[in-house]
């Protein structure tokens, strides 16, 4: 321990040159049973865009938000300079010259840009200084973004940039951006790039890129840290490396063989999967559980989200819509989750017309759904586990409308057991339960009475590790046992790893949708970036 | 180990929610005590008459049960519609609406005595329901919130009512040999009255009886049937509720319409039972105690058996100050008293709140 931590801090003394911006030694987080961070090193360098790569659950983010004083290490040491210092909170951070860009956007939709670009000041808001300064820095970089404009009118990639300027203003030495792609188009993601050029070269300043996206870390970075399990697995510069190797890394195996990888018995599934198309189920391919036809849905101010959609899933296979979000994802789990009415077309279930204008219906005939905000549509957290179990199948807990307890806590205790939720008994309030178990809560409600289809939004989405694996498992074996999905998910290696057949949603239709062996990623990418080959 | 630990916090969160409740209480009756001294009265003198007119001088704890009873209905139907999410302000005004009802079913229903006294009820349900379910339809109709057009309809109800004591086709007793007969209405008939009950000198009316079958039978509801399930669903949350078919609209209608239901129940028993205006509606008929049963229902926090206790104590106050002129200090004074109860009764579980969602992000904070 000791000889490692003198030979780096005397590594930079040897080094020509000043010492790294951030030096992180030995990190680590554990929680629970699951070790986020495992010991991990990281050096961040002025003039150089520093890649973590690694899978969802790999630990990049909370090694990030170690760094920012987010998340407080268990263990570890952090030097800023080549100076020691505690990181306790983000203010702490920002005295230090590190600023964060995340994943989630932190903006108030209601106020202007430069608004959110001064929230946070202390001092008395100087508006025109500040409408000043934002103009000049989005000249400066390349930004080009209006100060007066409203946040709620802005797209998606423009909102990054107001996130980006907001750093910048406070004039960062080190720069973090955890995914900043994840929900920018290609083009959006090239200007991004562009601007983080500026930064590095020609001000000096140390910025980390964090992804999984092996495509923008090679095209964007100057050295690679990859991630795995918690762990550093691999560290080199970009340009001695290629997809290949960096995909194997991040993997922990071949990445073509990651196709339903989870579990033993899928290999099993794989070779069905493979076989039958030939054989036999030619006829039952014509037969949809689930098919939606010419589907469109407008928004409340009137704008066009589902546009002439049109799907169908079979039994047994998981159907993974891809996409970037916003484009119409949302919606399409609203119908079909009975929230939302449609102004034209309809579902069938079964070969079934369910009306649209019936709330409840599809529930009730066996479309089960895991939304993607748990808390908006799938769970009540104001009331117990086992009230919350009831929802979908009432008659469970009421007898004639009057309650029965004894039937309903039994029930309840029997899927907390099948489904491994970890909470107090059937009475526990359900805020009191963590993210992956509520999910549990939400799985085992809907999956308990026999669904004819499940459809899965972000399924693993804020999950750990283990939580996410149980998730992928789960989807597996209902698919196995006839149960049609339709997983729908802005991660393309979920999609990749778990779908029989794979369709792209772009601007609310299908773009394409191909079976999961003639898939490629980069065909995928572009169906999500254009909507087009 | 992990079950024991969670016992024992509960157990410790129980005593320390009593604690914090005598606390409070003290606190209140402490500034209570010094506001009467300050009057120059003598605080011991005060809780005498309090007591002697709520309580010990005969005849007076069936009076403060009789006052108590409007106030414990308006407060069931209050928690009804918190249950749902809806907030109804406007008892006041539904209990007028009901007991306008009630008046014009006495006075116009045929039938022997024991149906007109069901019909009387039943019109006080029907006309304060009306008087909600108008907020209600507002509410799922056009999106007007329910608090305002709640309270705004108190205003509406007091001059419609009003208008209905000047007119002998609608309430005005049409008997030109009562005296001073502007804006009363005909009185109840004597077999068309609540009958009453004397125990131990005090007589009260059989609406205490139904008064405690109604609370207990709303609790039941609330708890052990699926129509309170549903309730509690949409109240909590309603995209959830709809996604199973339960309806957001039905539910909400449902609820208001029971909320200023019983509003108008407790009008309709105030005229029936005789301890108010002699069986007639007469302008200011409903003597604040809607606005009172609001406050209890604020007090028992959804809890609708805590209403009971509370509905007693404020109407306690409501009869003993009546006792109050011997002791030289002002009878609204026990408004004041009153007032610093409520607050003291609300303040643990808000700081518990507090404390808790503090604690709680803390922990979220620690996790991230």
């Amino acid at each position: 321990m000791n000889e490692l931590a003198n030979s780096s801090t005397s590594g930079g003394s040897v080094l020509t040159g000043p010492p790294p911006a951030v030096t992180a030694e030995k990190l680590s987080k554990i929680y629970g049973s699951v070790r986020a961070c495992d010991e991990v090193d990281i050096e961040l360098v002025r003039g150089e865009i520093h890649g973590v790569l690694g899978e969802n659950g790999a630990g990049k983010s909370t090694l990030m938000k170690m760094l920012i004083g987010l998340v407080l290490p268990d263990k570890g040491s952090i030097a800023v300079d080549g100076k020691p210092v505690t990181i306790r909170d983000p203010l702490d951070a920002a005295d230090l010259g590190i600023g964060m860009v995340h994943q989630h956007f932190s903006l108030v939709e209601a106020l202007t840009v430069w608004e959110n670009v001064a929230l946070g000041d202390n001092s008395r808001i100087d508006r025109n200084r500040t409408r000043d300064r934002v103009a000049e820095l989005s000249h400066e970089y390349g930004l080009d973004v209006n100060p007066d404009d409203r946040v709620e009118d802005l797209p998606v990639g423009m909102r990054q940039r107001v996130e980006l300027l907001k750093c910048l203003r406070r004039d960062p030495s080190v720069l973090i951006l955890d995914e900043p792609t994840s929900v920018l188009t290609p083009e959006e993601s090239e200007q991004l790039f562009d601007s983080l050029r500026k930064v590095v070269g020609e001000e000096n300043r140390a910025v980390a890129l964090v992804s999984h996206r092996l495509s923008e870390i090679l095209h964007a970075t100057d050295r690679i840290t990859i991630m795995r399990n918690g762990a550093v697995i691999d560290r080199c510069l970009t340009k001695d490396t290629d997809a290949n190797s960096l995909a194997r890394s991040m993997v922990g195996r071949e990445v073509g063989l990651s196709y339903s990888g989870l579990d033993n018995s899928n290999k099993d599934s794989d070779v069905k999967v493979k076989s039958e198309p030939d054989n036999e189920s030619k006829k039952i391919e014509e037969r949809f559980l689930l098919e939606l036809k010419g589907i469109s849905t407008s928004s409340a101010l009137g704008v066009r989200e589902l546009n002439d959609f049109n799907l169908g899933i079979r039994q047994g296979e998981i159907f993974g819509l891809a996409g970037v979000e916003g484009n119409g994802q949302s919606s399409l789990v609203e119908v079909l989750s009975g929230l939302k009415r449609v102004s034209s077309g309809h579902v069938l279930l079964n070969g079934e017309k369910i009306p649209s204008n019936r709330f409840g219906q599809l529930a009730k005939k066996g479309v089960a759904v895991i939304p993607e905000d748990r808390h908006d549509s799938g769970v009540i957290l104001g009331m117990s586990v086992s009230e919350n179990l009831l929802l979908s199948n009432m008659e469970e807990g009421y007898k004639n409308g009057f309650l029965n307890k004894q039937k309903r806590d039994v029930r309840a205790t029997d899927l907390i057991e099948k489904f491994e939720i970890n909470c107090t008994g059937p009475n526990a309030p359900l805020w009191s339960l963590s993210g992956g178990n509520q999910q549990r809560v939400v799985l085992a409600r809907e999956t308990s009475d026999k669904p004819i289809v499940l459809v899965a939004s972000q399924p693993t989405r804020g999950l750990d590790v283990g939580a996410i694996e149980y998730m992928t498992r789960q989807l597996r074996s209902l698919a196995d046992s006839g149960v049609g999905v339709l997983l729908i998910s802005s991660e393309l290696d979920e999609i990749l790893s778990l779908s029989d057949r794979i369709g792209v949603i772009f601007r609310g239709k299908i773009a394409d949708s191909m079976r999961r062996q003639d898939a490629d990623r980069e065909n995928l990418g572009l169906l999500m970036g254009r909507g087009e080959l | 180990m992990f079950s024991i630990f969670k016992i024992m916090s509960s157990m410790r969160r129980r005593s320390e929610i009593v604690f914090l409740y005598a606390c409070s209480t003290f606190v209140a009756l402490l500034l209570s005590a010094i506001i009467v001294e300050a009057v120059g009265a003598n605080w011991t003198d005060v809780w005498n008459s309090l007591l002697d007119g709520s309580l010990r001088k005969p005849g007076r704890w069936g009076k403060t049960l009789g006052s108590a009873v409007p106030m414990a209905m308006v407060a069931v139907g209050t928690i009804i519609s918190t249950k749902v999410g809806l907030i109804n302000i406007g008892q006041e005004g539904q209990m007028l609406v009901g007991a306008a009802f009630a008046a014009y079913v006495g006075a116009h229903a045929p039938g022997s005595g024991p149906i007109v006294i069901c019909l009387v009820i039943i019109g006080g349900f029907v006309g304060g329901a009306f008087w909600s379910g108008l907020a209600g339809a507002l509410r799922y109709w056009r999106n007007v919130p329910e608090v305002l057009t709640t309270l705004l309809l108190v205003t509406v109800a007091a001059n419609l009512v009003g208008y209905a004591l000047k007119n002998t086709w609608l309430l005005l007793d049409p008997d030109a040999a009562f005296g001073n007969r502007a804006l009363v209405s005909k009185q109840l008939d004597p077999d068309s009255r609540l009958p009453r009950v004397e125990i131990f000198g005090n007589n009260f009316s059989l609406s205490v009886i139904l008064a405690l079958l109604i609370i207990v039978l709303t609790t039941w509801v609330l708890s052990q049937t699926v129509i309170g399930f549903k309730l509690n669903v949409v109240g909590e949350n309603r995209r959830v509720g709809q996604r199973f078919g339960i309806s957001e609209v039905k539910q909400g209608l449902m609820a208001m319409c029971a909320s200023g239901g019983f509003a108008g129940l407790a009008g309709a028993m105030m005229l029936a039972s005789g301890d108010f205006a002699k069986y007639r509606l007469v302008t200011g008929f409903t003597v604040n105690l809607g606005w009172t049963g609001l406050l209890v229902a604020l007090v028992a926090r959804e809890k609708v058996m805590a209403i009971i206790p509370v509905a007693l104590i404020f109407a306690g106050l409501r009869t003993g100050s009546s006792f109050l002129a011997a002791t030289g200090v002002e009878r609204r004074v026990t408004d004041v008293v009153q007032g610093l109860l409520v607050l003291a009764l609300l303040v643990p579980p808000a700081i518990l709140f507090i404390r808790d969602r503090r604690r709680a992000l803390a922990q979220v904070e620690s996790r991230t």
